[in-house]
């Protein structure tokens, strides 16, 4: 068992090093042009430079920033709306509709309205990012608070608890593995979000500097916020399925 | 008490609708009381005209065929249906909700623990609602664990235990609540021969130790006369009362000699009778 878990993780870095190498072959043989592709090597070094210099240091807080206030508020409201939602059958039938009208709606198209409205401010990222990052969060949360045991409540009941200790003793620990998992899906589309509100609004963060470094074929430097980009989704994700893996210890033996 | 407790023993399929729980002929206060109990559920009468009291710290069993409305009369007890007409009192009081005195073991045990918590969690969850300290559950918790065999499983998820486990742990969580009242749905329904002994055994010490008023229901005759001081049979399509059998057996109970007691065979042989008369 554990040797196979570490063949499959030496394996998927051979991979990762066998794409890397072949970047730097398609760079050295300059396959593409070097104002467009630079080598990994030369994006290496620009990250190295954007780091020792703070500048990226900067962009990449901005980003994260953004992603995690958003990520936040989208939880935190999603959660709670989800939760009264979920939790009465007369709000579900009522609410479905509106909700199946909002949800396909792409965010993109949010984005001009919140710019009318809000301008090009922090403000106006924060509500697009938690606009789109709020779907995934709220729909699980509805499933996950619809989905508690029936018999739980009348245990509940029986025991004459609290309103407010049903919700946190009973109906958000049974929903947490749903609500986990929207969240989950969410920080991908902050992080998405994020860069998009840099661009359009020239907010400071990796999505800026990108766009940026693109316009001043600073090939090196886009592919150093590329690089950076990837390396957050990659960070956060991993973050999250570790918090997911503690908290829900105890789904482990139902298995 | 229990010897003041008249019980005829009805002939099955009369009517029962003039059979009533009269406080006033000399019986101490009942417990739990239904008076002329009527309940419909989805344009259907499950319970019809039901009255029966439980006087404190007496053992009730409930037997009747699948269907004739058992689990109802037990959910009307614990105040989770109310009646469409009639009333059922807890101490004099009408069961307007359920209430904290009043325990309930289900049957479903799978369902009925919090899955996220430990053994040890899921007792505490009725501690905390009973407004324990933080301090004073760790003792208590292991006190109770202990009462129903599960010493040293504190920590152990419910899927982590077996069937019997778990229904022992729900009985703990319930004896948590410090019931007056104990109601039992088929507790041991869904468990082999040897634990459903065993359990047995186990509640009838419990039950002695702390006095505790329980209404059992049960759909296996053996059980309900080893168990009980007083078995109720129910008729079907409405749920009301057919038979009503005082066990003169005495305590404590033994799994061998108390099944081969004369008196035993006897009321085994008329609850047998009735049954079998239901179901055609
Ligand atoms: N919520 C309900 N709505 C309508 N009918 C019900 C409901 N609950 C139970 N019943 C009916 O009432 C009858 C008695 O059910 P129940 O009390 O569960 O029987 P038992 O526990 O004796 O097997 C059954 O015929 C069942 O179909
Ligand atoms: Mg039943």
């Amino acid at each position: 068992m554990k040797t196979t878990g570490i063949l499959w993780r030496l394996a998927s870095f051979a991979v990762a090093a066998g794409f890397v190498a072949l970047w730097q072959l398609i760079a050295n043989f300059k396959l593409v042009s070097p104002v467009f592709l630079p080598g990994p090597d030369r994006a290496w070094a620009s990250l190295v430079r954007g780091f020792s210099s703070g500048d990226l240091l900067a962009k990449l807080a901005g980003t994260v920033e953004h992603m995690a206030y958003g990520w936040l508020a989208a939880s935190i409201a999603g959660i709670a709306l989800g939760a009264v939602i979920g939790s009465s059958p007369r709000m579900r039938t009522y609410v479905a509709p509106s909700l199946e009208f909002l949800r396909p709606l792409p965010v993109s198209a949010i984005i001009p309205v919140a710019i009318a409205m809000l301008g090009l401010t922090q403000a106006m990222a924060l509500f697009v990012i938690a606009f789109g990052a709020i779907w995934p969060i709220m729909l699980a949360t509805i499933h996950g608070f619809a989905a508690v045991e029936p018999r739980l409540y009348e245990v509940a009941r029986s025991l004459q608890m609290s309103k407010l200790a049903v919700i946190f003793k009973i109906a958000l620990p049974s929903a947490s593995p749903d609500i986990l998992a929207g969240m989950r899906l969410s920080l991908t589309v902050a992080l998405i979000l994020a860069v998009v509100c840099e661009i359009l609004a020239g907010l400071d963060g990796l999505g800026h500097w990108v766009l940026l470094s693109a316009r001043a074929f600073r090939s090196a430097d886009l592919f150093a916020g590329v690089i950076l980009l990837g390396v957050t989704g990659y960070v956060t994700s991993v973050a999250m399925s570790l918090a997911e893996h503690r908290l829900l210890a105890w789904q482990a033996s139902q298995r | 008490m229990k010897a003041q407790v008249k019980a005829q023993v009805k002939a099955q399929g009369t009517a029962n609708a003039q059979r009533q729980f009269d406080p006033v002929a000399g019986h101490p206060t009942p417990q739990v009381a239904f008076a002329d109990v009527t309940l419909d559920l989805g344009g259907k009468t499950i319970i019809e005209n039901l009255s029966l009291g439980v006087q404190p710290a007496e053992f009730l069993c409930i037997v009747g065929a699948s269907g004739c409305g058992k689990t109802t009369a037990l959910r009307l007890a614990a105040g989770l249906y109310q009646p469409t007409r009639g009333k059922v009192t807890f101490d004099g009081q009408p069961m307007r909700e359920p209430r904290r005195e009043i325990a309930i073991v289900f049957q479903d045990y799978g369902k009925a623990l919090l899955p996220w918590r430990t053994a040890a969690g899921n007792v505490s969850l009725a501690l905390e609602a009973g407004g324990m300290p933080a301090a004073e559950r760790p003792a208590r918790i292991e006190e109770l664990l202990r009462t129903v065999g599960l010493p040293g499983h504190a920590g152990k998820y419910p899927a982590e235990m077996s069937g019997g486990m778990q229904q022992r742990l729900q009985i703990a969580r319930c004896l948590a609540q410090e019931p007056k009242t104990l109601l039992m749905d088929e507790p041991f329904g869904a468990l082999d021969a040897m634990t459903r002994q065993g359990l047995q055994d186990e509640v009838l010490s419990l039950v002695a130790a702390s006095g505790v008023t329980v209404i059992f229901v049960t759909h296996d005759l053996d059980e309900a006369i080893y168990l009980g001081d007083r078995v109720i049979g129910l008729l079907p399509h409405p749920g009301r009362i057919g038979i009503e059998l005082p066990v003169n057996l005495p305590r404590p109970r033994d799994q061998l000699s108390t099944r081969e007691h004369p008196e035993f065979l006897r009321l085994r042989r008329q609850l047998f009778d009735f049954i079998k008369a239901t179901e055609q």
